[in-house]
């Protein structure tokens, strides 16, 4: 992705092409594409965008870093159009990059890391539904989940085309990831035990909110379960402690940012019927995650530090959520950890309703 | 880069040091933050973990260059 790039503002200039076609090749060429095929942006197409998320096309949600870019609804409608949004999806696009532009999400600043950082989406609350579906269940962070995977895919574009993090250019991700491409996914509110992450971050359980955490690609967790709950509870958290603070994270290595537990819905149902609720899960895991700086860097590197001081990451440095199939495997997402606000999870309400274009289905 | 005009902003002197594998990234963040003449001196790839003698030959050769820098040279 070579190309100068394109700023997308109030002030984009309109582009013309002989053909779709012909208008994809110029949005490859000038580097405003991720690399695969986008729907072409036209003006109507745009416009229809805009007119679900009940914004002023002008509007600015905040700027994006490094470029900082302002994000106006126009410009997020044109990345939630080439990403292949359906307009219902287009208030949750909006809620995510309003979380994308708050500060305490060093969006600017994990944009140009050579961590592979990039923002992990997850969709509480009725716009699950509303302005989707988006999937919560077997495969939610896989191929074929249409809104996952295109809002994930809109707030890249965002990150491309607003930020301007053109790879080797501003993004100095090392090897970047797949995340980067598009991360997205429902929490599986209904099949879970334990109350949902906007919830424990302060919300109403009717209220719609995305939660957006820059992480790095999940990773998975094996835990068998059995019918000795006590011993499988015990088994899983160990394995939580172990994966949540691995040492070679970021995470593990510096105690530093926050790490999200996917749990699938089996798992969540032993730790629920051991007793737990997630404040106890929170406190277990941090307890198994602490080791010795002596165990995690050696007695040289980094000269000078006391090396019998516990590193790990703290209760509440523990997103935890339920989604996925039931089976063996959940799944843990590292952060990177750095930045100013050590680029700390940051929620935005979903607004949608009478003034969207979008009719709200029926349940 | 960012930190240098964050720095010009409330009108404190600051000069960016950037390795040559971050200096494309350097010139991208200052003409995109509006300040394309912001000060950066370059430096070689890497400088973390080179070790206490290459350390010390770099900071040789860069504080008269950095000195330079704030005093105004291009």
């Amino acid at each position: 992705m070579s190309g100068p790039g394109l700023v997308l503002d109030a002030g984009s200039k309109m582009r013309s092409a002989a053909s779709e076609e012909a208008a994809l090749e110029d949005l490859h060429r000038l580097g405003c594409t991720d690399g695969l095929p986008v729907i072409i942006p036209t003006v109507s197409r745009v416009d229809r965008m805009v007119l679900a998320g009940g914004m002023g096309p002008d509007l600015s949600l905040g700027t994006i870093g490094p470029l900082d870019g302002s994000a106006t609804v126009r410009s997020v409608a044109i990345c939630a159009v080439m990403a292949g949004c359906r307009p219902d999806y287009f208030p949750v696009v909006l809620a995510a990059v309003s979380a994308l532009c708050d500060p305490v999400l060093d969006i600017g600043e994990v944009q140009v890391t050579t961590h592979n950082a990039g923002p992990m989406i997850v969709v509480n609350g009725p716009a699950r539904y509303d302005c989707g579906p988006f999937e919560s269940g077997t495969g939610a962070l896989g191929p074929g989940n249409q809104a996952n995977a295109s809002v994930g895919r809109a707030i890249r574009l965002c990150l491309l085309n607003i930020g301007g993090a053109r790879p080797g250019i501003a993004d100095m991700a090392l090897t970047g990831q797949p995340a980067k491409f598009t991360f997205c996914l429902a929490e599986a509110e209904e099949d879970s035990p334990f109350p949902p992450l906007h919830v424990r971050l302060g919300y109403d359980a009717g209220q719609s909110v995305v939660t957006l955490l820059t992480a790095e690609a999940p990773r998975s967790l094996f835990c068998q379960v059995t019918e000795d709950v006590a011993d499988c509870s015990d088994r899983l958290l160990r394995q939580l402690g172990e994966a949540v603070a691995s040492r070679a994270s970021n995470n593990g290595s510096w105690g530093i940012g926050e790490a999200a537990i996917i749990l699938n819905p089996e798992h969540a149902q032993v730790l629920a019927r051991a007793g737990l609720n997630l404040s106890d899960v929170a406190q277990q895991v941090s307890a198994f995650s602490m080791k010795p700086r002596r165990q995690l860097h050696g007695p040289a590197y980094p000269p000078g530090l006391d090396l019998d001081v516990l590193i790990g990451l703290a209760p509440e440095q523990l997103l935890i959520m339920v989604a996925g199939g039931g089976g063996v495997y959940s799944m843990v997402v590292n952060s990177w950890g750095g930045g100013v606000h050590q680029n700390r999870h940051v929620c935005a309400e979903v607004s949608y309703g009478a003034s969207c274009e979008v009719p709200r289905p029926l349940r | 880069m960012s930190d240098v005009i964050d720095f010009a902003q409330v009108e404190l002197p600051a000069v960016a040091l950037v390795t040559e594998k971050f200096a494309d990234e350097a010139i991208f963040v200052a003409r995109a933050r509006g300040m394309p003449d912001a000060p950066w001196l370059q430096l070689p790839h890497p400088v973390a973990g080179i070790g206490d003698p290459a350390m010390r030959a770099l900071a040789t050769d860069l504080v008269p260059r950095l000195i330079a820098s704030f005093r105004g040279a291009r």
